[in-house]
């Protein structure tokens, strides 16, 4: 049982805390308030919790595929967020000299808000239910508990030192490195999406593409944290691949673009500084 | 990263947590790699020691007690000569050296299937998948659970070494906040830590620089001092002599220009004079020699050195309240009561009153003015402190010059003194009340609030 809490728990908390890290060192380099992160930590155990108690019901909704739809929505709801957190992060960072404006600053306040809460309320969730599946299991707790703080351990600490690795870069770099990953990241959540509307039949199952768990096992330690940061799968379909894919260049098309405009904007106001 | 403690704790904790616990899991996986060999080892012995038994194709023989164990013995041909009683009457799998994972009896078990060539018997042995976990995991939790349990007291022992470790830099913060503004002597180099001594150097060098510059600065104003105050001086004798000359030609009074002119000689010189006193006073640059003195007595020194000031505008001025002992700068504090009394001579109507009162309040020493005076709107009462601010401007009620600096020296010599100012209405109802609290000499407390008026 502790290999398999281990890779459960690790799994979930990985991808909520590299998701957490990211947006943490986001908030250090604008010098957000951290408000917003005790909001949305809060905010997300709380509708963990609900999921959790309210699983039978959720399950039962859309002729039984009502968890997987909800997830579904989630990922969906928290790649839009990213497009938005990625693109306020780009304009930050060109109109006032790394300091968010008031009216933008509310707005990347509120979507990284909504984003962590829903990361937090997913993975919260699925170990919500995983834990509490052994409430009235014979088998010994301590097993469990034990992978459990293994898996939790380790997916807390990898998040920190990515967190420290992300706020010690230069501030130079600190743009490009965060939306290269946040654009990974919501690829990753897109890939899952897909993965649950296969699993619900609302998208055509399909053979798999490739399979590389030779190269890298799912299960392992190196799987894990691919699939938290890239939401590697080693069996990925022809319809996931192309809608990552997708997902990932609309993302990148949507940062160029707001970089372009917002160096354009730049320029324009230099120029008329100097006249 | 705002405090170098947490992140220190922060980020060796998750060194050490992501250090461990992936050396636990590999561990976990390797032990238990160990822990099957070992118990495929005794299925494989249980499985030899089978075979060897005795055993009738006749009646098969049932055994009842074996533990979790289940096991068959066929013979070659593929009749059951032995089982246990948890054992399937059909066989366990199919009859092929080596270990398997099988289902039966509502669980999954590891079987080992055997051919012994002495006796041509097959024995197949098996045991609870499980079990094997069970007690696998039993073996390996004992290593892994002092890890976690470490982990808080590795926590713990962190924070109280980190916050050791930074303790040089909080001694060195406080020994910077706590210097005076005045103090530019060097910081203490001896036990500075190697990581800290470019800072301390670095510090000193800096208190050095600023030491020089405000070295010359000092002896710039105090050259300016002399340098202005000499012409000033040369142009007043030549005023005086250009009067008595003009007096030669027997003019009924001196020209009104003159008069001007001596008039603005008066106040150019009053003005250098502030200017020079402000400068001197600057909490910064102004090296103040605290002793012990009375302020009761000092304030009855300059009252009685401006007292002609008062009487020649037929002012009554008196000083009340008792001895307030404090350990204070007499020049300083000389030139704050000389500004104060000036400026409540300046204001007071002809005729006027200015009463002066010392006493001590709790810890303090308490020095207040009171005149007869126009006063000051309370909104004004922040901008007097302001250099060259006048309230009024030329348009001041109270056509008297002024040079707007009086009560921006009485502030600088308030902050070299940690004292507090107050404005407020005069208690003779009309008029301004300013009130300077002091620190009282140390070991000279009375009760609050007692007044020695």
């Amino acid at each position: 049982m502790l290999l398999t809490s281990v890779i459960i728990i690790l799994r979930e908390v990985l991808e909520a805390a590299l998701l957490l890290s990211i947006l943490l060192a986001m908030s250090h380099f604008l010098h957000l308030r951290l408000r917003w992160f005790y909001a949305a930590l809060a905010a997300g155990v709380a509708g963990s919790v609900v999921y959790g108690v309210q699983l039978a019901a959720i399950s039962d909704a859309f002729d039984g595929v009502g968890q997987e739809l909800l997830n579904a929505a989630l990922q969906i709801a928290i790649y839009l967020l990213l497009l938005v957190i990625a693109s306020l992060l780009v304009v930050n960072y060109y109109t006032a000299n790394y300091y968010a404006g008031e009216r933008h600053r509310g707005i990347l306040s509120a979507a990284m808000t909504a984003a962590v809460a829903m990361a937090v309320l997913r993975e919260g969730s699925e170990i919500f239910i995983y834990l509490s599946a052994f409430r009235y299991s014979p088998q010994p707790w301590s097993g469990v508990l034990a992978g459990s703080l293994l898996g939790a351990g380790i997916g807390f600490s990898v998040g920190a030192l990515f967190y420290y690795l992300l706020v010690g870069l230069p501030r130079r770099r600190a743009l490009l490195v965060t939306c290269v990953l946040l654009t990974l990241v919501a690829g990753g959540m897109v890939l899952q999406a897909t993965q649950l509307l296969i699993q619900a039949d609302w998208l055509p199952a399909q053979v798999p593409l490739w399979d590389s768990s030779a190269l890298v096992a799912e299960g392992s330690l190196a799987g894990q944290m691919m699939y938290a940061l890239v939401g590697y799968e080693a069996t990925p379909t022809s319809l996931q691949v192309i809608l990552y894919t997708a997902s990932v260049a609309a993302m990148a098309l949507l940062l160029l673009l707001t970089r372009y405009h917002q160096k354009k904007i730049r320029t324009a106001r230099d120029v008329s500084q100097a006249r | 990263m705002k405090s170098i403690r947490i992140y220190l704790v922060v980020a060796l904790l998750s060194t050490i947590t992501l250090v461990n616990f992936v050396s636990a899991l590999h561990g976990y996986r390797a032990s238990m790699a160990e822990a099957q060999q070992l118990f495929d080892r005794q299925l494989a012995d249980t499985a030899s020691l089978l075979s060897a038994m005795p055993a009738s194709a006749d009646r098969p023989k049932v055994v009842e007690r074996t533990g979790h164990l289940a096991f068959q013995v066929w013979s070659p041909g593929g009749r059951l000569l032995m089982r246990s009683a948890n054992a399937p009457p059909q066989p366990i799998n199919a009859l092929e050296e080596g270990f398997e994972n099988v289902n039966f009896s509502g669980q999954r078990w590891r079987v080992y299937s055997h051919f012994s060539s002495e006796r041509n018997y097959w024995t197949q042995v098996a045991e609870p998948v499980g079990l094997h976990f069970h007690l696998a995991d039993k073996v390996v939790l004992e290593s892994v659970i002092p890890i976690l349990l470490g982990l808080p007291v590795a926590g713990l022992l962190i924070w109280f070494v980190v916050g050791h470790g930074l303790k040089s830099l909080h001694l060195l913060a406080d020994a910077l906040r706590q210097k005076r503004a005045d103090d530019l002597s060097p910081l203490p180099l001896e036990n500075a830590p190697e990581e800290l001594l470019p800072v301390v150097q670095s510090t000193n060098a800096l208190l050095a620089r600023l030491q020089a510059s405000f070295e010359r600065e000092r002896r710039f104003s105090a050259d300016a001092a002399h340098e202005l105050r000499t012409p000033i001086s040369a142009i007043k004798v030549h005023t005086h002599n250009l009067e008595r000359e003009l007096s030669q030609y027997r003019l009924p009074q001196s020209p009104l220009s003159l008069a001007k002119l001596q008039r603005s000689v008066e106040r150019m010189a009053h003005l250098v004079e502030q200017i020079l006193n402000l400068y001197r006073t600057t909490p910064d640059h102004y090296p103040a020699k605290f002793e012990p003195l009375d302020l009761h007595e000092l304030a009855r020194e300059v009252i009685a050195e401006q007292h002609a000031d008062f009487a020649g505008r037929g002012q009554a001025i008196e000083l009340t309240g008792g001895a307030a002992p404090l350990e204070a700068d007499r020049f300083a504090l000389t030139i704050l009561l000389k500004n104060l009394l000036n400026n409540a001579n300046k204001y007071t109507p002809e005729n006027g009153r200015v009463e002066v009162n010392t006493r001590v309040d709790g810890d303090r020493v308490v020095l207040r003015v009171d005149d007869t005076g126009p006063g000051i709107a309370e909104e004004e009462y922040g901008r007097v402190f302001e250099r060259f601010y006048r309230v009024g401007g030329d348009r001041h009620p109270v056509p008297v010059g002024g040079s707007g600096l009086g009560l921006s020296i009485v502030q600088h010599i308030a902050r070299l003194h940690h004292a507090e100012i107050q404005l407020d209405k005069s208690k003779f109802g009309r008029g301004l009340s300013i009130q300077v609290r002091l620190p009282a000499s140390p070991g000279y407390l009375s009760p609050k609030g007692d007044s020695s008026d």
